[in-house]
């Protein structure tokens, strides 16, 4: 029989469920319905700052083709709403009169910006409808808003110190806007970065041409553009911060509200447990920025110390990849589907800001410093070791590490522009590998020495790795008589493989004939 | 000296053009064949080298020859070269036999095979170092005379993912599409998961313009001795962890993609798929690469920045090695590697490129002739009816005849002695029991035969496990022709009488055909295999059928496809590629996630990376990631190059290259014996500390047998698409080892 699934959202995440369901859906063992509220198919949203910049182009942002989706099967249905989802007759009512049936129901609707509650600002945040002049960045049209500031060179102020605002922010700069990046806290990433590594960051980004003004709370947003669009961003000391484009980067949120139209339980996200179910309704599922990991088991240890959605892509790749292959198990009626394993929990997740000019990474909690022996012997008891801090800093040339581990595995990482120990300490992280108990092993990765060849001084090495000829040996043959590198190479074969011993070989020859000399 | 004989080496796909002369006393042979010879003076048996080796002058390695080339000359009188039939007595001792009774009982053994499991219970195992000649008629033989479909080969272990790759974008497989010295002015390389510094030193030569113009661009989790080339502004080298290039290769795509820097005349005019292969990378934004790889950002945007500006200039070319195709998604890899050549527009270009650098002496050909269990000579399918019309016209035999597809080579070593499986196995020119992955159960798998012969010079750790073993020639004694890396067919030439008592695999085939009663014709004349061969691949992909020996001897350059009345084809692809349309085909692919369900019980490469690096509470040691490969001295499963004693003085005994801080962590010093082992085997063996490895990372070379035999660790996991073994990505646990390695183990390098 042929299951039918309906996924409700057609954003990157879903996109890749719809992937690794066509083999379900080509066997003919699944019937697969995907519905988006947007016209196009699903695209890249993580690149929508690269193409407000001109740096990419829609086309290249495509993840989903609904033709071809049609092509293999697929009911593919654009620019429609789900009004409501029907659980007691396993239907959606969609806002084009149909009523598909579902037996197996995925919501993937993802989150949406968070709008700020500020004067002259619309404050439904369900249904924002933003002045000209402010964009919150989410979709193709806000990116092409974004574009046309950058092309004309136009003052861009980005409202919000998280990563995206950042990446926003660094790469209107570099093609040419003036970006004021308005934050509240002491520096920008606040929620994800320590003091040391946010004020290197803050200082980096100045470097890249970004003005930014910290600590800055706002209050409303003034229209008084020829246009009667956006002209400034009003700060609660009285200040303004002029501008032709206001960019909202201040968070997403869930996009739950379907979900609790119909019964389920939600929290930040729609609540599901640890196979992506949804709470007491195993023909429901939720995967993506809208899920919520969190078991109806009370004493679920990793349920207790979850944290909400990520708002990153990549957990979100990982549940469309697992639930694919349990929904395709289950349609297939194979009694494999109860015995793959959970999807395992997610560790907090990792931020590498995507930006050409600067470098930095952060993953996990890196609150503690050094000297804060309080925090570190806090979670050490019943042989749980400490943790412990290793710290590098060198504002003036904007360089910052910070690596707290626990038995020597990372629990969270900063770094600042040290572009390889940024991607060797994130890999640690991940694989929760131990690090080296040698910690600056790490951070001269970045040295020039690193890609020094090893020193010539040592005359027994082997000079021509071909042969196999040592420098010893060498220098015998032309102690010998041999004079150029053809007649160290008659005599010794160094120099008959690849030749590229032979500027050695004249070195030799040449250090001979200058000692003979003196 | 005299003249000599202008052949090749003996060794790797580069095939170095090499003169091999007689020193003055010793007569060569005094005409080519390869028939019963003549007796052999009893001096030849002394210790010098009957034959002197130099190199000759030729555009792949202009003269240049490694230690390998140099030395190979020894191991033509080597005091353990196998010179009789040996047959192995119920005590397990091996002891010579006349050839009447070898070919007795071997035609003994294939007969009551047959009789009672049928004829796929025969099976045939060939090598990619086989000349053209031998690897045809040896899938002629193994389908008309044993009547078999189970013959596959040990190029399954090195070239098929590159190759299906191939086939499916250009509908062609030739490793080279171009002369390798068109590589001189390139303006960029970029090299995956080959180290031709110490697999093919005289290779380097082509990379030097690249250097020089800092446009060498290495992929190799090891700073190998090509990685180092791009020190010093000859390039970049990218380490990523192992098990992540086919992600680091889709980043590359992206980058390009997104920065404008594809070939949209190219794209438009010459290939398709295109919009589904940009769909396919676009989730591949440099940052989320780094995080799969451990490849930073900007050094991933600035590798496709220099292959796009090299394309403008000299030209660019990618390569692909076994690093990156001998994993379960090496087809995959490979294909990605050539959809990024493809936006650049390389293959095909007058002056760029994409091609795989083939390993095996005769790797080339020895995939195209009908080795293969589901080819036919001339790289036709043997699926194909056409195909199978042709050669059985060619044969001379009804169609029904020639058996289907077989098994491919992993599976075919999996079904020996199995309930349907392999019972009488056929070894040429390939020493399983050291090479292919998950030794331990291959070799047993060869003690579970009923009746095992092998083909070699030496008693090689597979020839040790065979019921009986026949001594062949080796290249200095015979004639005929091989295919190098660059599609080139040259021909190797008898220098030397082999040993009385040793005969030609073509000889012993066709003697064995004979007592079969076999169909159609066999021959122990070179040329007059290859005047078959000709008409056998006429019309196929790799067409041979203008190339004749004369040609060959007068030096012609023959790149094959070589119709009849055409002049070759040294550049492939530069007005249309293979697929019936003209245009390359872009094939979307991406990391599989690997299955959590599965019902073997693996875990998932997730569950193992999170373990990785973690020392076991239980001493079991440190979880790291072992990856094989080669070291300059060695060849292969070592079986000749351990053999000769400036190589084995080298580079006696197998060592655990180990980065000095992982090394610390197990307190493993410089030389201190470790062990390495998983749920397939053990490996004890030295450790050298480096940091030219990855921390997580171990490399093992996998020349050696016995307890440091690399490949008692590797999985025989395969490409879904190729058969292709996962070499190069094994979980392992590290820890430090007994004081002392047994003695006796070590002593079997030099000897025997």
């Amino acid at each position: 029989m042929t299951e039918r699934i309906v996924v409700v959202g057609f954003g990157p995440v879903a996109a890749r469920l719809v992937d690794e369901l066509l083999p379900a859906v080509r066997s003919g063992l699944a019937h697969l319905t995907v519905i988006g509220e947007e016209a196009e198919a699903a695209y890249n949203r993580v690149l929508v700052a690269d193409l407000g910049v001109g740096r990419t182009t829609a086309s290249a942002l495509a993840l989903s083709d609904a033709a071809a989706l049609i092509a293999e099967g697929v009911d593919v249905r654009l620019g429609v709403r789900v009004r409501r989802v029907d659980r007691a007759r396993q239907q959606l009512v969609l806002s084009d009169g149909t009523a598909p049936g579902y037996d197996r129901l995925v919501f993937a609707t993802g989150s949406r910006p968070v709008i700020p509650n500020l004067t002259g600002l619309n404050p439904d945040p369900a249904a924002p409808v933003l002045p000209a002049g402010v964009t919150a960045l989410r979709d193709l049209r806000d990116a092409s808003v974004l574009q046309a500031a950058v092309a004309g060179g136009k003052r861009v102020v980005v409202l919000g110190g998280g990563v995206l605002g950042l990446e926003t922010a660094l790469a209107a700069a570099e093609e040419g806007a003036t970006v004021t990046v308005v934050h509240n806290g002491p520096h920008p990433l606040g929620r994800n970065i320590d003091r040391g590594g946010g004020a290197v960051l803050a200082a980096s980004l100045r470097n890249c041409g970004v003005r930014v003004a910290g600590n800055a709370r706002s209050t409303g947003v003034e229209h008084n553009a020829p246009d009667g669009g956006f002209s400034a961003l009003l700060l609660d000391d009285g200040s303004a911060i002029d501008g032709d484009l206001l960019v909202l980067s201040c968070g997403v949120r869930p996009r739950t509200e379907l979900a609790e139209g119909c019964g389920l339980s939600t929290a930040a996200g729609i609540l599901v447990d640890h196979k992506l179910r949804a709470h007491h309704e195993p023909h429901i599922f939720a995967i993506g920025d809208c899920a919520e990991v969190r078991c109806p088991d009370p004493d679920c240890l990793e349920c207790r110390t979850a944290r909400g959605p990520s708002g990153l892509v990549g957990p979100g790749w990982r549940q469309a990849e697992w639930l694919a292959e349990y929904l395709s198990l289950l349609a297939a009626g194979s009694p494999e589907a109860e015995l793959l394993p959970a999807l395992p929990a997610e560790l907090p997740g990792v931020i590498v800001l995507k930006a050409r000019g600067m470098n930095m990474a952060v993953a996990g909690d890196v609150s503690a410093d050094p000297w804060d022996e309080e925090v570190l012997s806090a979670g050490a008891a019943d042989g749980r070791p400490r943790l412990q801090i290793a710290q590098w800093a060198d504002p003036e040339h904007g360089r910052y590490v910070k690596m707290t581990t626990r038995a020597g595995v990372l629990e969270g990482l900063v770094s600042v522009g040290m572009p390889r120990s940024a991607a060797e300490l994130v890999q640690l992280f991940e694989r929760g590998a131990e690090l080296p108990a040698d910690r600056s092993l790490l951070l001269r990765l970045d040295g020039p020495d690193q890609a020094a060849a090893s020193g010539a001084a040592d005359p027994e090495r082997t000079v021509c790795r071909c042969a196999g000829v040592s420098g010893t040996a060498i220098a015998s043959a032309v102690s010998g008589g041999c004079g150029s590198v053809a007649e160290v190479s008659g005599a010794t074969r160094a120099g008959t493989g690849c030749g590229g011993c032979h500027d050695d070989i004249k070195g030799i020859i040449e250090t001979h004939f200058q000692g003979a000399v003196a | 000296m005299t003249n000599g004989a202008a052949t090749h080496c003996p060794y790797c796909a580069l095939q170095c053009a090499m003169t091999l002369s007689t020193p003055a006393g010793l007569t060569p042979a005094s005409q080519p064949g390869s028939g019963p010879v003549p007796e052999q003076p009893a001096a030849a048996l002394a210790d010098a080298p009957l034959l002197e080796v130099s190199g000759r002058d030729f555009p792949t390695n202009r003269g240049g020859l490694c230690r390998k080339g140099w030395t190979s000359a020894s191991l033509l009188n080597h005091p353990g070269r196998v010179t009789e039939p040996l047959l192995k007595g119920a005590d397990g001792v091996h002891r010579p036999i006349g050839w009447d009774e070898a070919l007795d009982r071997i035609t003994g053994a294939v007969k009551a095979t047959r009789a009672r499991y049928g004829a796929d219970a025969v099976g045939v195992f060939g090598g990619g170092g086989l000349t053209n000649e031998k690897a045809y008629q040896l899938g002629k033989f193994a389908r008309l005379a044993l009547g078999t479909s189970r013959i596959d080969y040990n190029g399954r272990f090195c070239m098929s993912s590159a190759a299906a790759a191939g086939m499916r974008a250009f509908g062609l497989d030739r490793g080279l599409p171009f002369p390798l010295a068109d590589l001189d002015s390139a303006s960029a390389i970029l090299m995956l998961g080959s180290n031709v510094a110490e697999t093919m030193p005289p290779f380097v030569q082509h990379l030097q313009g690249a250097r020089d113009a800092g446009g060498l661009m290495v992929v190799d989790p090891r700073r190998s001795a090509t990685a180092a080339f791009t020190s010093d502004g000859g390039g970049l080298h990218l380490q990523p962890l192992p098990g992540t290039d086919l992600a680091l290769l889709l980043g590359l795509a992206h980058v390009v993609i997104h920065e404008g820097l594809a070939d949209a005349g190219y794209i438009a005019a010459r290939t398709a798929g295109y919009d589904a292969l940009v769909r396919s990378v676009a989730s591949y934004w440099p940052e989320r690469v780094q995080s799969l790889t451990g490849v930073p950002a900007a050094l991933i945007r600035d590798t496709a920045r220099r292959l796009a500006d090299g394309s403008r200039r000299g030209g660019s070319y990618i390569l692909t090695g076994r690093g990156v195709e001998q994993h379960v998604d090496g087809t995959d890899t490979a294909t990605a590697a050539i959809n990024l050549a493809l936006l650049l527009g390389l293959p095909g270009a007058a002056r760029s490129g994409y091609g795989t650098l083939t390993g095996q002496g005769n790797g080339q050909g020895g995939r195209e002739h009908g080795q293969k269990a589901d080819q036919l000579p001339g790289y036709r399918k043997i699926t194909d009816p056409a195909a199978r019309a042709h050669m059985a016209a060619v044969w001379g035999v009804p169609e029904a005849l020639i058996p289907g597809p077989g098994l491919p080579a992993v599976q075919l070593l999996k079904s020996l002695g199995q309930p349907d499986g392999v019972r009488c196995l056929f070894v040429h020119g390939a020493n399983v029991a050291v090479s292919a992955p998950d030794a331990n159960a291959v070799i047993a798998g060869l003690r579970s035969l009923d009746f095992l012969v092998v083909c070699d010079f030496f008693l090689s750790e597979t020839a040790a496990e065979a019921d009986l073993i026949l001594p062949v020639t080796q290249w200095a004694e015979e004639e005929g022709t091989l295919t190098n890396l660059e599609g080139r067919v040259l021909r190797r030439r008898r220098a030397l009488a082999p040993p009385p008592g040793v005969r030609s695999e073509l000889w012993i085939m066709t003697r064995l055909a004979e007592a079969l009663e076999a169909p159609s014709t066999f021959s122990e004349d070179p040329e007059t295999v290859f005047e078959e061969l000709r008409l056998a691949s006429q019309g196929g992909l790799a067409d041979y059928s203008g190339i004749d020996y004369a040609m060959l001897d007068r030096g012609e350059a023959a790149y094959w496809p070589y119709p009849a009345g055409s002049t070759g084809t040294p550049r492939l692809f530069l007005d249309s590629f293979a697929h019936a349309d003209g245009r390359a085909v872009f094939t979307p692919v991406t990391p599989r996630r690997r299955a959590s369900s599965s019902a073997s019980g693996t875990a998932s490469a997730a569950a193992h990376r999170a373990g990785a690096g973690r020392v076991g509470a239980d001493g079991a040691g440190t979880a790291m990631t072992l990856v094989t490969g080669r070291l300059m001295e060695h060849y292969q499963s070592g079986a000749q190059t351990r053999r000769v004693a400036a190589l084995a003085a080298a580079q006696p005994e197998a060592r655990l290259q180990i980065h000095p801080a992982a090394a610390a962590a197990q307190g493993i010093a410089d030389g201190d014996v470790v062990s390495i082992s998983n749920g397939r085997g053990e490996v004890s063996c030295r450790a050298e500390l480096s940091t030219d490895i990855r921390p997580e990372t171990v490399f093992l070379p996998f020349h050696f047998p016995e307890l440091e035999s690399a490949n008692r660790l590797t999985e025989a996991a395969t490409d879904p698409i190729s058969g292709m073994p996962e070499f190069k990505f094994s979980q392992v646990w590290v820890k430090p080892g007994a004081a002392t390695l047994r003695a006796d183990e070590l002593q079997k390098e030099g000897a025997s």
